[in-house]
C-alpha cells in the first residue's frame, strides 16, 4: 500500500541537499573552529602550530576581552531589566485598548523588520552630536552637548537604546499574541469579583504569560551573545574598545590581522558562554515558570 | 466616565511609544529634503522651507544604489527560493515518508542548527568559502544564506505538512502516484501558505544581513544594500541631507512590503523568533 513512500532510494536523494549543507554549514564549522582554536594559524599557510590552550589563556589575559564580555552581559541585563517590563506594559496596554489596536501592533513591529545596518546608520545620525535628533531634542531642556557614540561613558548605552528601539516592538507583538489567547472568562469573573484592572493584569494575566515571557528573555539572551552588526555599524567598537562585545572583539582579532586560531578560540567561547546562561537560566529560572493549563 | 478616561490614558501612553518609534523616521525623511547640515541643525523638527528633492537624485548616483538594490533582490530571492527547494523536499520525507525510526532523528539533528549562535561560525565559513574560490563572487552569500535558513525552514514546514491529512497521499499511492509525483503535485500545493511565510521571512533575513556580506566581498560592483548604505555613510557622512535620502531608499521597500503583508511577516518572524 505504501511502497511509493518507502523507497529508500527517493527518501536519500530528497534529504541528500539538506544534509550535504547541513554538515558543510553547521557540523563542520563547530568541528572546525573547535579544532583551530588549539593552534595558532594565521589562516592561509600550511603550517599549523598545536599550541593547546594558549589562546585561551591570551583570551583570559587580555582585559580588552573581559570589556567585550561585561558588554554582552549588558546586552542581557538590558534586555531582561528595561525591555522586558517595557514589553509586559505595552503589551497590556495594546491588549486593554479597543480602538486602534491594529495600528499600535503594526507600528510597534515595524522596526524589527528593518535592517540593523540602515537602523545603525540611521541612530548614528540621531546621535550626531551638533545637528542630530537627540541633543536638539535634550537641548530644549537645557542639557548640555552629549558625544553620545565618542564618549566612552555614552558609547555603550547609546548602543543598548538603538538595540532596544529595533527589538521591543518584536517581543511586545510575541506576548500580545499569548495575551489575546487567553480565555477571556479568567478576566471577567475576576472582574465580577471586583478585582481592578491593575490586580487583574498582576494576578491573572502576567502569572499567565510567564512561559512567552520565558521566551523573550532566552531569544534576547541568544539575541545579546551573537549582537555584532549593529556595534560595527555604530561604534566599530570603539571609542578604543569600550563598546566591543564578543563577536566584534573575535573579527577584530582574527580576519584583518590573519590570527585564525585565535579568533576561533573567541568562538568556541562564545559557545561555551552562551551554553552556561542558558543551562543556569534553565535551572534557576524557567525551572519555576512551569506550563501553565487553563 | 472614569473607565474613558482610563481609556485615553492607554492611548496617551500608547501614542507616545507611538512617536518614539516613528520620529526617527520622520526626523529622517524631512532631513532628507533639506539644502545642507546647517539647515538641519537650526530646524530639527520641522519641514524645510523650500524642498530639496535633487538630493534624491544626488543619492541615487553616488550611493550607486541601483547596484546594490538589483544585488541585494538578486541574492535574497535566490537564496531564499534555493532554500525553501531544498528545505520542502527534506521536510517531505521527514513527514511524509514511512521511516518513522530515522526521520525523528534527523529532525532532533537539524533542530541544534537553530540553537548555533551563528555569527561565531563566520570564521570557519569564511575560511571554507575562500577553499572554494567563492570569496567575492556571490556564491560567497548564496550558498551559507540558503544553508542557514534551512533549520528554520524545515522546522516550519514540518509542522505544517504533519497537519496534513495521511489519506491524501494514500490515495495518490492507489491511483499510482510515485514518491516525487505526490510531492510535487500534491503536498506542494497544499503547503504554498506556510512556503509563502517561510519566503518572506528568509527573504527579509536575507535581503537584511550584514556580517557575511561585509566580510565576505570587497568588490564594489557586487555589495549588497546594508554594506553599500554603510560604505556611503563613510564616505559622505558630512552631507546628512544627502545621506537621510539614501537611508530612505534603502527603508522604503521594506516598508513597502511591510504595509502589504504585514498580517504574513507578523506571523512568520514571530514563529520563526528563534531564527532571530
Amino acid at each position: 500500500m505504501n511502497k511509493a513512500l518507502r523507497k529508500p532510494v527517493t527518501y536519500i536523494l530528497f534529504l541528500l541537499p539538506t544534509l550535504f549543507l547541513f554538515t558543510l554549514f553547521f557540523i563542520y564549522p563547530v568541528i572546525n573552529a573547535t579544532y583551530y582554536s588549539f593552534t595558532s594559524w594565521n589562516g592561509i599557510s600550511n603550517v599549523v602550530k598545536f599550541t593547546g590552550l594558549a589562546n585561551y589563556s591570551r583570551a583570559m589575559n587580555d582585559p580588552n576581552f573581559w570589556i567585550a564580555v561585561k558588554n554582552n552581559g549588558l546586552f542581557i541585563l538590558f534586555s531582561v531589566f528595561i525591555q522586558v517590563p517595557i514589553i509586559i506594559l505595552f503589551s497590556l496596554l495594546i491588549a486593554n485598548v479597543k480602538k486602534l489596536k491594529g495600528l499600535y501592533k503594526t507600528a510597534v513591529f515595524a522596526p524589527s523588520v528593518m535592517s540593523t545596518a540602515v537602523i545603525g546608520i540611521l541612530w548614528g545620525f540621531i546621535y550626531e552630536p551638533d545637528i542630530g535628533l537627540m541633543n536638539n531634542f535634550l537641548g530644549l531642556f537645557g542639557i548640555d552637548k552629549i558625544y553620545w557614540l565618542s564618549d566612552r561613558s555614552w558609547a555603550m548605552i547609546s548602543i543598548l537604546i538603538t538595540n532596544g528601539w529595533q527589538w521591543t516592538g518584536f517581543y511586545i507583538v510575541m506576548v500580545l499574541a499569548a495575551i489575546i489567547s487567553i480565555p477571556k472568562e479568567l478576566d471577567e469573573a475576576a472582574m465580577i469579583d471586583g478585582a481592578t484592572g491593575w490586580q487583574r493584569a498582576r494576578k491573572i494575566t502576567v502569572p499567565l504569560i510567564m512561559p512567552i515571557i520565558s521566551v523573550v528573555i532566552m531569544l534576547s539572551v541568544a539575541g545579546a551573545m551573537k549582537a555584532a552588526d549593529i556595534v560595527l555599524v555604530m561604534t566599530k567598537g570603539g571609542p578604543s574598545g569600550a563598546t566591543d562585545v564578543m563577536a566584534t572583539y573575535m573579527l577584530k582579532h582574527s580576519i584583518k590581522s590573519f590570527k585564525y586560531g585565535f579568533g576561533n578560540s573567541i568562538a568556541v567561547l562564545i559557545f561555551i558562554f552562551t551554553l552556561i546562561i542558558t543551562v543556569l537560566y534553565q535551572l534557576l529560572v524557567a525551572k519555576r515558570t512551569e506550563r501553565i493549563e487553563y | 466616565m472614569v473607565k474613558k478616561i482610563k481609556s485615553s490614558m492607554n492611548h496617551v501612553v500608547l501614542l507616545a511609544y507611538l512617536a518614539v518609534i516613528l520620529f526617527p523616521f520622520l526626523f529622517v525623511l524631512f532631513s532628507s529634503v533639506k539644502a545642507n547640515n546647517v539647515e538641519i541643525a537650526s530646524n530639527p523638527f520641522g519641514l524645510p522651507t523650500e524642498f530639496k528633492f535633487s538630493n534624491y537624485a544626488d543619492a541615487w548616483v553616488n550611493a550607486k544604489i541601483s547596484t546594490y538594490f538589483l544585488n541585494s533582490l538578486y541574492i535574497a530571492v535566490v537564496a531564499s527560493v534555493a532554500t525553501i527547494l531544498i528545505a520542502s523536499m527534506a521536510s517531505f520525507a521527514i513527514t511524509r515518508m514511512r521511516f518513522n525510526k530515522l526521520s525523528p532523528w534527523l529532525f532532533q539533528l537539524i533542530l541544534i542548527g537553530i540553537l548555533i549562535p551563528g555569527n561565531a561560525l563566520l570564521l570557519p565559513i569564511y575560511n571554507l568559502m575562500r577553499q572554494f574560490n567563492f570569496l567575492d563572487t556571490h556564491w560567497a552569500l548564496l550558498v551559507p544564506y540558503t544553508a542557514n535558513s534551512i533549520p528554520f525552514t524545515i522546522v516550519i514546514l514540518t509542522a505544517f505538512m504533519r497537519s496534513l491529512p495521511t489519506e491524501i497521499e494514500e490515495a495518490a499511492v492507489v491511483d499510482g502516484l510515485r514518491a516525487h509525483s505526490i510531492f510535487v503535485k500534491i503536498i506542494m500545493p497544499l503547503t504554498v501558505p506556510a512556503l509563502v511565510t517561510v519566503f518572506i521571512v528568509n527573504f527579509l533575513g536575507n535581503w537584511n544581513e550584514f556580517l557575511l556580506a561585509n566580510y565576505f566581498l570587497s568588490e564594489d560592483s557586487l555589495k549588497t544594500l546594508p554594506v553599500g548604505m554603510v560604505g556611503f555613510r563613510d564616505a559622505y557622512n558630512i552631507n546628512y541631507a544627502q545621506m537621510s535620502a539614501g537611508i530612505v531608499y534603502s527603508v522604503v521597500p521594506v516598508m513597502v512590503i511591510y504595509a502589504i503583508l504585514q498580517e504574513k511577516i507578523i506571523e512568520g518572524l514571530t514563529a520563526g523568533g528563534v531564527k532571530g
